[in-house]
């Protein structure tokens, strides 16, 4: 962005952006089509012998978009879920919300139970592995959450909330894996010590039974590192591209269900 | 004249969107060249003000009627606009609508003896 524009029209497209309650890469590409044509109108004015203020003021009023068009941009781009559930109230999209997050949840823990059964990891388990499941658990619900936040919804008021508490989340399953892991071996030294002679039986048992409950716990919290690291990637990539356009700290309307498009 | 009901908000619409897409017959276009070229060539009849031009290009671009193509660098990327071959046949099809509709108002305005049913 040229400092011309800058000055000029920086606070004009923060306002813009203010009105549209988009997702940010829709905002955006409105926002840099805007820019581009303002400064383009401007210079044209310019070299037709209009004062500097004349032809800022004569391109802004020649094309930024008043509420009525600003209200009719946000329905052409508002995404396919907030079009297919413009009619219900916000009472009613948030209990929708919540019980299909719920329903899709327990349907994916369905499929994976089903497989944990078949790959028979649950026959004499570790005393960590439902403390494991039931975090992962957790963990899918938040990264299924977020998904659906920032690429169904689109609600991209706070794109970065919610995301540490992933990251913290797939720290937490593998060191309660890893901490099972160390409880289950000190059993069993402190068993081994009373009676050596079940060495043989004991010690393949545990083995088995702890290296499943390790890499469950491995293979959930890969999985949440990996949601959170695609979902921060996607966040800081239209952060900035948000910041280049319309400079630091521009401030964000809080999503109050107002804003929504209807 | 078509049988459907007419509307005259959604014909003052329609004059709109064929207005871009006429003058994007001589090539791709910025979006405020576009509202400049229908202001110049309507000699000031015709003027887009207060962004009412943006909801119309991105209509058209979301009925596949026109394409909107990026291009510049990074920081300093600019949309242009042309006709797509849809575009085309749909402006030739509601010229005729338009040139129709237009020719039974001025029957209207010359007279009720004119009015053919």
């Amino acid at each position: 962005m040229s400092a011309r524009a800058e000055g000029a029209f920086t606070g004009v497209l923060r306002d813009v952006e203010r009105q549209l309650a988009l997702p940010i890469p829709d905002r955006i590409r409105i926002l840099r089509e805007l820019e581009y044509d303002l400064e383009a109108l401007s210079g044209r004015f310019l070299a037709e012998g209009l004062s500097p203020e004349d032809a800022i003021r004569r391109a802004l009023e020649a094309l930024v978009p008043d509420s009525r068009s600003l209200g009719e941009l946000g329905r052409l781009h508002a995404p396919l879920y907030r079009r297919m559930t413009g009619h219900l109230s916000a009472h009613r999209l948030r209990l929708f919300e919540r019980c299909a997050l719920v329903g899709i949840t327990a349907l994916v823990l369905v499929a994976q139970a089903s497989t944990l059964v078949r790959a028979d990891l649950l026959r004499n388990p570790s005393p960590f592995l439902l403390p494991v499941l039931g975090s992962g658990a957790l963990l899918l619900g938040m990264v299924l959450a977020k998904g659906f936040q920032l690429w169904v919804k689109g609600d991209h008021t706070d794109p970065s909330r919610g995301l540490r508490p992933i990251l913290a989340g797939s720290g937490a399953v593998l060191a309660l894996g890893i901490g099972g892991v160390i409880v289950d071996l000190y059993r069993l030294a402190a068993v081994l010590e009373r009676s050596p002679e079940q060495a043989g039986i004991l010690t393949p048992d545990w083995l088995v039974r702890d290296s499943a409950l390790l890499s469950v716990a491995i293979i959930l919290a890969l999985a949440g590192g990996l949601a959170w690291l695609v979902f921060s990637h996607w966040v800081s990539l239209v952060s900035g591209a948000r910041l280049d356009l319309l400079g630091p700290n521009p401030r964000v309307r809080p999503f109050d269900g107002r804003n929504r498009v209807q | 004249m078509t049988e459907r009901d007419f509307d005259v908000q959604a014909f003052a619409r329609d004059i709109n969107e064929l207005l871009v897409l006429s003058t994007l017959q001589d090539g791709p276009k910025h979006g405020y060249q576009i509202g400049l070229d229908v202001e110049s060539s309507s000699n000031g009849l015709f003027r887009f003000r207060h962004g009412t031009l943006y909801p119309i290009l991105h209509r058209l671009e979301d009925e596949g009627l026109i394409r909107g193509s990026w291009s510049g660098d990074g920081g300093r990327r600019r949309k242009a606009y042309s006709l797509t071959a849809t575009g085309e046949r749909h402006l030739r099809g509601e010229t005729n609508r338009v040139q129709e509709i237009v020719s039974r108002l001025m029957q209207l305005l010359q007279g009720p003896g004119e009015v053919r049913a």
